[in-house]
Parts: structure tokens; C-alpha cells; sequence
């Protein structure tokens, strides 16, 4: 009995972790959509165009960790600017529709130049952390947890305690969360849109970098990293498009979840359920609860 | 002295187009002088936002164009700025529907007005006092959220908000829309405060036209997007039309300079 607790305890642990992943790229979505309104379905691209250059800056150039990383978060920041200045600026008075249609393109784009530049085979990544349990936990409370997990958990809290100290205690900061409220009004008291749309896409790009090396370390840096972080779609589903409480606890949820019904349903369905399992979690969120558990209720007058 | 130095703002017969197809302003003139307050009157949909909006560059962000005439602010034409630009030369709009940042406290509304100003975290605080002592009673609500605040709460934040960019010049849009008549007079006390002790210009636009032209040095009334009667605020509440038609005290079945006109002109011909 204690053994299945145990084991439960452990199951939940190691989905709770994976799942501040989850959480710190659907905060990647929750800035954009905050802050334009638009959902970024290039957010997976931009995963896989970002961890594929920090492979390639440090397996093809033998660049050291520590630098191929700033060069990659920093690449990350051009892309963002490039975005703003070609995509977003031009469509600045366009429909929300269209610049939802034009992040797809700009997903396919990102795709193609990351392959063009780095090859398409899939790369190993090595962050130096094993996927193996942890000794000290494994003697002294009985589980099983991967010390991958705990780094991934660690990194995830530690990135969305500094940009919640970023928004709440920055001059642009402040700024982000007036146009989240208020585009118009923002623009009215001379908060230049254009530095916003830079910071919530550059601070999209480095999340996804810090995800996507998290995720290739364990299954590869590979074209599939894409679509794994549109399991960002369902968390925020749940917690809500334009809530940053909303996207962390979703992803927590969503992690948790489809780790539990992976190891206790999942044998009846052949296994192999934690692909598809969130979307159909999804379906009974946006069938009863469509704001999501803490998104604004959208009232609309007909 | 020229002509630019004495007004702070000069609109020559504009024509406002929205999509390109939808014509808002027909022939809108209008002057502030600096350090006046300057009362644009009319109903709904007679132009008086968009004309606003022309001054502060926020049309094309509606899909609205000037597509005739000249506007000037201090001098200059204002043709290729953006309104952030705008609020660095010192013209700040405060929306229609005081447009609050409802999930920001009243304090880090009103410091998000510095936004486009380099201060340091005293000078805020010091600019932040000075605003204080011209809205009390946000100071006594500096910490709520400024979505559970009242209506004439939001109003007062939002013009505070506005004060805090250290504009030359307002332009406020219906700033007493919805406010119970003791809020409306507080609020035009303020903007009357604010205009002498800090000399800001103010471009006013009001359907309420009684309180408006008694806190105002001149007005403009404005019709389907036309100016059909100008003078000084004293003038335009002792005229006679004015009275009928924008002050509700009216012998005739007559709504707008519209009619007036077209009767005048049947009399005309008669004779």
C-alpha cells in the first residue's frame, strides 16, 4: 500500500516538474497574446530555431556553453526585433486575424531557416545533467525522480519569479502591463508600442530557448520540439489566454495530468496517451469552462 | 510677434477620412491660444472625437486620415509624427471612457504617464506629490486597483495620468461623460486648476454645454462634422440659438444649426 502511495507520489512529483515546462512556454504565448492580442503559433518554431542554434554554436563552432548561450538568447532578441520591424509594425493596423495568420508563416519560416543553417538530422544534447533519479531523494524519501526533472522545475521557477520581478518592479515592465490592459490608452499617454512588442518577443524567444534545451536534452534536438510546445495550447485552454497565474498553474495541471492517466490509463489505450491526453482535457475545458480557470470572462454584447 | 507664437494649436479646414471612404470631418478650422481652454461642442457623432484624435496622431491607429488642411501644434506640423512623439513635444489626449488600466493601482497608473519622461525613482516621487495635491482623493486611494475604483475616480485618473507626460497641452475627451452634476463640477475645477496654476493649454471636448462654456475662454460648436458657431464662451451662452439648440431651452421644434439654417433660408426666399 505504502509502495503504490509511493509510486503515486512519485508519478505526480515527475509531472509537476515537467509541467513548469509546459508552464514557462505557455508564459511565452500569454506575453504575446497580452500583449497583441494574438496567439503565436510560432512559438514552437521559435523553440526549435533557438535550441537547434545553441547546438549548433556549440557542437559545430566549439563555443563554450555559457557563451553559446548568450549568443543564442541574443539571437533570440534579433529575432524578436526583425518580427516587430517586418511582421508586426506593418500589420500594426490590421485585423487580429491577420496577424494570427502571419505568426503561422512566420513559424514556417523560422523552421526552414533554423534546417537551412543546422541540417535536419536530430543532434544529441548534453547539459551535463542525467535523466537518472536523484541518490539523495532516492535514500532519504523513497522516490524516484529524475534530477533532469528537478533542474527543468528549478530553471522554469527561477525564470518566472524573474519575469514576474521584471513586470511588476521595471519602468517597462510597467509599460507591458499598461498595454496588456489598454493598447490604446497606452499609446494615448506615449508608451511606444514597438519597445513593448520587442521585450514580450524577446523574452518569448528566450523561454523558448530555455525550454526547448530542456526538452532536446532529454528526447533530442529535433523537429518534433515543435510541436510539443503547442502542448502550450491546451494549458492555456485551461488556465486562461491572459493569465500569467493562469498559464503557470495550467502547466502544472497539464504536466501532472497526463503523467497520472500516462501510468494508470494509458496501459488500457496501448499506451503512449500523454500525446493526445491534455488536447482531450482541453475539449471538456472549452466545452464548460471556456475562459479557462483564470482568464477574463469574455462578455460580448449582440 | 507671428501668428503661431500666440496659438498653441492651429487647425486649417481639415477633412478626416476613416477606411478612406468614410468622410468624419467635412471642414473643421479651429485656434487654441496658449493657455486658454478652448470648448469643442456637440452630439454624438458630430466629430468632435475625431478631430481630437487628428490632433493627437491616434487616427491611424483607427484607420482615419486627414485628407485636407493643416494642423499645426506650437508652431509645426504635426503631418508625420506618431502619438508617442506627440507626447514628447508635449500634446496628451485623455480618451473618451478615461480608458484606466484596470489591473494597475491608481499610483502605477498615474507613474505609467511618466513613461515617455527620463526620471529618476525621486523625481517620479516628487512629480507624483504635485499631482497629488490636485487630485486628493486618488491620493487616499493610491493602492486600489484602478478597476474598483468609481467613474469619477477613473476620470481623475486618467487625467492624472496625463499630467504626469508634463504636457503643454490637453485635449480631453468628454471627461465628464456619466458623472453625477457634483463630480462634474469637481472634475471641471480641476482642469480649471490645472490650467492656471500650470498653464496647460486645453482642447475641451463637451456634450455638456453649459458647464463647458462656463469653464472655457472660447467654443467652437460643431455639426456632422463642420463648425457652424464660434466666439467667446461669454457670447456663445448668451446667444439665442446656442440657447434653443445646445441648451435645452428652446420655444421651437428646431434640433440643429441644420434646421435653423434651412429655415432662415425659406424665410429668405419668401421675402
Amino acid at each position: 500500500m505504502a509502495n503504490e502511495l509511493l509510486f503515486f507520489m512519485e508519478v505526480l512529483v515527475g509531472g509537476l516538474l515537467a509541467g513548469t515546462m509546459y508552464s514557462l512556454v505557455a508564459l511565452g504565448f500569454v506575453l504575446i497574446f497580452k500583449a497583441s492580442a494574438t496567439f503565436n503559433f510560432s512559438q514552437g518554431a521559435m523553440v526549435f530555431f533557438s535550441v537547434l542554434a545553441f547546438c549548433g554554436f556549440m557542437q559545430d563552432f566549439n563555443i563554450p556553453f555559457v557563451l553559446a548561450f548568450i549568443l543564442a538568447a541574443f539571437l533570440m532578441v534579433v529575432v524578436g526585433l526583425c518580427t516587430e520591424r517586418l511582421v508586426l509594425r506593418p500589420l500594426m493596423n490590421a485585423s487580429e486575424d491577420t496577424v494570427l495568420m502571419a505568426t503561422i508563416g512566420l513559424g514556417y519560416v523560422l523552421e526552414g531557416l533554423a534546417q537551412a543553417a543546422w541540417g535536419v538530422e536530430v543532434r544529441r544534447l548534453d547539459l551535463g545533467i542525467g535523466d537518472f533519479p536523484v541518490p539523495w531523494i532516492a535514500d532519504n524519501l523513497k522516490l524516484f525522480i529524475s534530477a533532469l526533472d528537478i533542474t527543468a522545475g528549478l530553471v522554469a521557477a527561477i525564470m518566472i519569479i524573474g519575469l514576474f520581478l521584471l513586470f511588476k518592479y521595471t519602468k517597462i515592465g510597467l509599460g507591458l502591463r499598461a498595454v496588456a490592459d489598454d493598447a490604446g490608452a497606452a499609446s494615448s499617454i506615449g508608451i511606444p508600442l514597438k519597445h513593448i512588442m520587442l521585450l514580450v518577443w524577446s523574452a518569448a524567444g528566450i523561454v523558448a530557448l530555455v525550454a526547448g534545451m530542456m526538452w532536446g536534452a532529454r528526447a533530442g534536438v529535433q523537429f518534433a520540439l515543435v510541436d510539443l510546445a503547442l502542448k502550450a495550447l491546451p494549458v492555456l485552454i485551461i488556465g486562461g489566454f491572459s493569465s500569467i497565474p493562469g498559464a503557470i498553474i495550467g502547466g502544472l495541471i497539464i504536466g501532472a495530468v497526463e503523467k497520472i492517466l500516462e501510468v494508470y490509463i494509458g496501459p488500457f489505450f496501448g499506451g503512449a496517451i500523454e500525446g493526445w491526453a491534455p488536447y482531450v482535457l482541453a475539449i471538456f475545458f472549452l466545452l464548460y469552462r471556456p475562459e479557462g480557470l483564470f482568464g477574463e470572462k469574455i462578455i460580448r454584447r449582440v | 510677434m507671428s501668428d503661431n507664437s500666440v496659438n498653441i494649436l492651429d487647425i486649417k479646414n481639415i477633412e478626416v477620412m476613416y477606411d478612406n471612404v468614410i468622410l468624419a470631418l467635412h471642414d473643421v478650422s479651429l485656434k487654441v491660444p496658449k493657455g486658454k481652454v478652448v470648448a469643442l461642442l456637440g452630439a454624438n457623432g458630430a466629430g468632435k472625437s475625431t478631430t481630437l484624435k487628428a490632433v493627437s496622431t491616434m487616427l491611424a491607429s483607427e484607420r482615419g486620415k486627414v485628407t485636407k488642411g493643416s494642423i499645426d501644434y506650437d508652431g509645426n506640423s504635426i503631418e508625420k509624427q506618431n502619438p508617442s512623439q506627440m507626447v514628447g513635444l508635449g500634446m496628451v489626449q485623455v480618451l473618451e471612457g478615461r480608458r484606466c488600466f484596470g489591473h494597475l493601482t491608481v499610483e502605477e497608473n498615474i507613474i505609467s504617464g511618466a513613461y515617455s519622461r527620463k526620471l529618476s525613482k525621486g523625481d517620479i516621487a516628487q512629480e507624483l506629490e504635485k499631482i497629488y495635491t490636485y487630485f486628493l482623493r486618488l491620493k487616499e486611494r493610491r493602492k486600489s486597483q484602478a478597476a474598483f475604483t468609481s467613474g469619477g475616480e477613473q476620470q481623475m485618473i486618467a487625467v492624472a495620468r496625463a499630467m504626469m507626460a508634463k504636457p503643454k497641452m490637453l485635449l480631453l475627451d468628454e471627461p465628464t461623460m456619466g458623472l453625477a452634476p457634483q463630480l462634474v463640477a469637481e472634475i471641471f475645477n480641476i482642469v480649471k486648476e490645472l490650467n492656471q496654476k500650470e498653464g496647460v493649454s486645453i482642447l475641451l471636448a463637451e456634450q455638456n454645454t453649459n458647464i463647458a462654456l462656463k469653464n472655457s475662454d472660447y467654443g467652437y460648436i460643431i455639426e456632422t462634422g463642420k463648425v457652424m458657431l464660434e466666439g467667446t464662451a461669454q457670447s456663445l451662452l448668451n446667444n439665442d440659438k446656442v440657447k434653443e439648440l445646445y441648451l435645452g431651452i428652446s420655444k421651437k421644434g428646431r434640433k440643429n444649426f441644420r434646421d435653423v439654417l434651412k429655415e432662415e433660408n425659406l424665410n429668405k426666399k419668401s421675402n
